[in-house]
């Protein structure tokens, strides 16, 4: 009955905070960089020619490396992936590189999926228990007639309310900032997505044309489910370290550590049931080689399922039962 | 002088909070061990200790932040481990510091918890900030608040939910003297006036003396049987009596008469510590004058917390 007013305490505990306006203007400035960045470089890129002439030559150059035979293994699935991408592209006649607001915006989300997102997850996450004991406020928190496991589930919904906004917002800046560099329109172009690759080569089978803000929702959908995860568990250990500081460099190092991983220890099976390894479910989606072969949507939304709830499981375990002394 | 110190010892007054053999380890170490007391409605309860006695430890699971090993909290009868929603309802504590939330108001913080009581709670804001002399300063963050401010914050915060017993821990650490003046001053009238009762912690005698009916003490996690703040008193330091004389084997040796004496060297003149009761005390300052030994000072010195619990405990160790 009061538990709308326990998530409004949490909300108003979150958004009076710096870290909240903090998070908004890194998403404002990151992007902002990013756009103006890219469309510097753009310039360079295209100078005016034609696109089909130019993904040729690219394809050539491709092949000219996989001929080389010096690539590593690895690389070479990439080679193999990226030119029947583009050998596909060339054949519906679309162009590979294309650009527009609504086509950064879903770029955003697929670069963002792996490490931005969940970094603003876990800046919201981290603080949400372990800020209420180095500010001592616990202590009246958990003296109020209210069941320590109804204050945590507050917490818990109030913090992936406030992902559920960063990952929107981050969207609608992408195609705010995006526009103003590629315009506005083109939300119902067609885009091809579902690039494998089985094996070393590749695999058309997949490959589907669907209508761009149908592909942006879904892979908005998928970086949002990977920064809740996230935030699920760094919600763990914001109640088990119980240092705001400590949460979030342990969770940091989880995210770099995921990062490094697949390019220094390719072969390494088992890390495909890390939760940083699956966080870029937008890629794994449309289509980049995974780092890991035989990662798929599916499995790494079932692997951050699993991390997500065995967190929030154990944190209310330890929240309902430890003592507060400190 | 408390006003209230009769009508507390009354056992028709309702018991509003009981500890039954609470007990608490920390590894080998017994930080507390079978703490009982009963406090009852209107009274001022003090509950008094040396730093590192296990007083926190022991408010702490009054208000359910610790479980105890074994033993139990009532709270109007309800036991705290298994009713803890309803039993917390009728408490208001500050446990240590008044840590509130230094980025948000004293309106807001307020606000913030009278969302986790009862409905209404929200419409008595006004009314505790007039009480705790916050009104104008309500809209204020806490971060610009002085001690003494949280402090009464924190008190407006603990009476949100309209508690049947107020639990305030080293509530004067800190303050100024007119600070602590004004909290003593209003725990005295909630308890008078609104028959709250309230636990108060110390680690000053004085403190408790002037602010407190009934006392327990606490030492190295044991307490000894509550009792008015008077017969306590009474009971201890009754009879040591330091007296600044010389020259001072003579006045030792006249003062033997009516206790053991001890003669401790102190600058000028020397000091005699004896035994004396009260009563004794004019007659034997008679024969020291008439032996004509010069008296410069007779006092009674008041007991450490240490000392007064020896002496309950009859010297035994704990």
């Amino acid at each position: 009955m009061r538990f709308p007013g326990l998530v409004e305490n949490e909300i108003l505990k979150i958004s009076k905070q710096r870290r909240f306006r903090v998070v908004v203007l890194i998403l404002v400035a990151l992007i902002g960089l990013i756009v103006f960045a890219q469309s510097r470089g753009r310039e360079r890129f295209r100078r005016g020619r034609d696109w089909r002439v130019q993904t040729q030559e690219r394809m050539a150059q491709i092949q000219n490396w996989l001929r080389d035979g010096r690539m590593p293994a690895a690389s070479q699935r990439w080679a193999r992936f990226e030119l029947g991408r583009l050998q596909y592209h060339l054949e519906r006649n679309m162009d590979p590189e294309a650009i527009s607001g609504p086509l950064f915006a879903r770029g955003f989300a697929n670069a963002a999926s792996y490490l931005l997102l969940p970094l603003l997850a876990i800046v919201f996450a981290s603080d949400i228990v372990s800020g209420e004991f180095q500010q001592g406020t616990i202590k009246i928190l958990l003296t109020r007639p209210v069941r320590r496991s109804r204050v945590l589930a507050s917490k818990l919904a109030a913090l992936l309310l406030a992902i559920t906004l960063t990952v929107l917002f981050g969207g609608i800046v992408a195609y705010a900032l995006g526009g103003i560099a590629y315009g506005y329109a083109g939300w119902d172009a067609p885009v091809l997505t579902g690039f494998r690759i089985a094996g070393q080569s590749f695999d058309p089978s997949g490959i589907r044309e669907i209508a761009l803000w149908k592909e942006t929702v879904l892979v908005y959908g998928l970086a949002w489910f990977a920064a809740l995860c996230v935030g699920a568990i760094a919600l763990l250990t914001s109640v088990v370290l119980r240092s705001t500081a400590a949460s979030m460099g342990t969770m940091l190092a989880a995210l770099i550590a995921g990062t490094i991983l697949p390019r220094l220890a390719p072969s390494w099976d088992a890390q495909k049931y890390l939760f940083v390894t699956n966080l870029p479910l937008p890629d794994y989606y449309s289509g980049s080689p995974p780092p890991i072969p035989g990662l798929t949507v599916g499995f790494g939304a079932a692997v951050l399922a699993a991390w997500a709830v065995a967190a929030t499981a154990a944190a209310f375990v330890v929240f309902a039962r430890r003592d507060v002394l400190a | 002088m408390p006003s209230g110190a009769d009508s507390s010892r009354d056992p028709d007054r309702e018991v509003v909070l009981s500890a039954e053999g609470l007990s608490k380890r920390f590894g080998k170490r017994e930080a507390v061990c079978g703490v009982s007391f009963d406090v009852r409605a209107g009274e001022v309860f003090g509950f008094l200790g040396p730093n590192g006695a296990g007083k926190t430890t022991t408010i702490r699971m009054l208000v359910g932040l610790a479980r105890p090993d074994s033993g139990r909290v009532r709270i109007r009868g309800l036991d705290l481990a298994r009713d803890f929603e309803r039993a917390l309802a009728h408490v208001g504590s500050i446990v240590e510091a008044p840590d509130l939330y230094k980025y948000l108001t004293g309106r807001e913080n307020l606000l913030h918890f009278s969302r986790m009581l009862a409905p209404g709670a929200a419409d008595r804001i006004e009314e505790l900030a007039a009480l705790v002399a916050l009104a104008e300063r309500l809209d204020d963050k806490v971060a610009s608040y002085s001690l003494g401010m949280r402090q009464r914050l924190g008190i407006a915060q603990a009476l949100l939910g309209n508690p049947d017993i107020l639990i305030l821990d080293e509530p004067a650490n800190g303050l100024d003297p007119a600070g602590i003046r004004e909290i003593r001053r209003l725990v005295r009238r909630l308890a008078a006036e609104r028959g709250i009762a309230v636990f108060v912690s110390s680690h000053l005698l004085s403190e408790i003396e002037q602010m407190c009916d009934r006392v327990a003490i606490i030492h190295r996690g044991r307490t000894l049987a509550a009792a008015p703040v008077r017969e306590l008193l009474a009971q201890v330091a009754s009879d040591v009596v330091r007296v600044m004389a010389r020259p001072a084997h003579r006045a030792s040796e006249i003062l033997a008469e009516f206790g053991p004496t001890e003669i401790e060297p102190d600058g000028a003149a020397d000091v005699v510590a004896t035994r004396v009761p009260p009563e004794k005390v004019p007659e034997a300052l008679r024969r020291l004058l008439a032996a004509g030994v010069d008296v410069y000072s007779v006092e009674r010195p008041v007991p450490s917390l240490e000392e007064i619990f020896l002496e309950i405990t009859g010297g035994e160790t704990v």
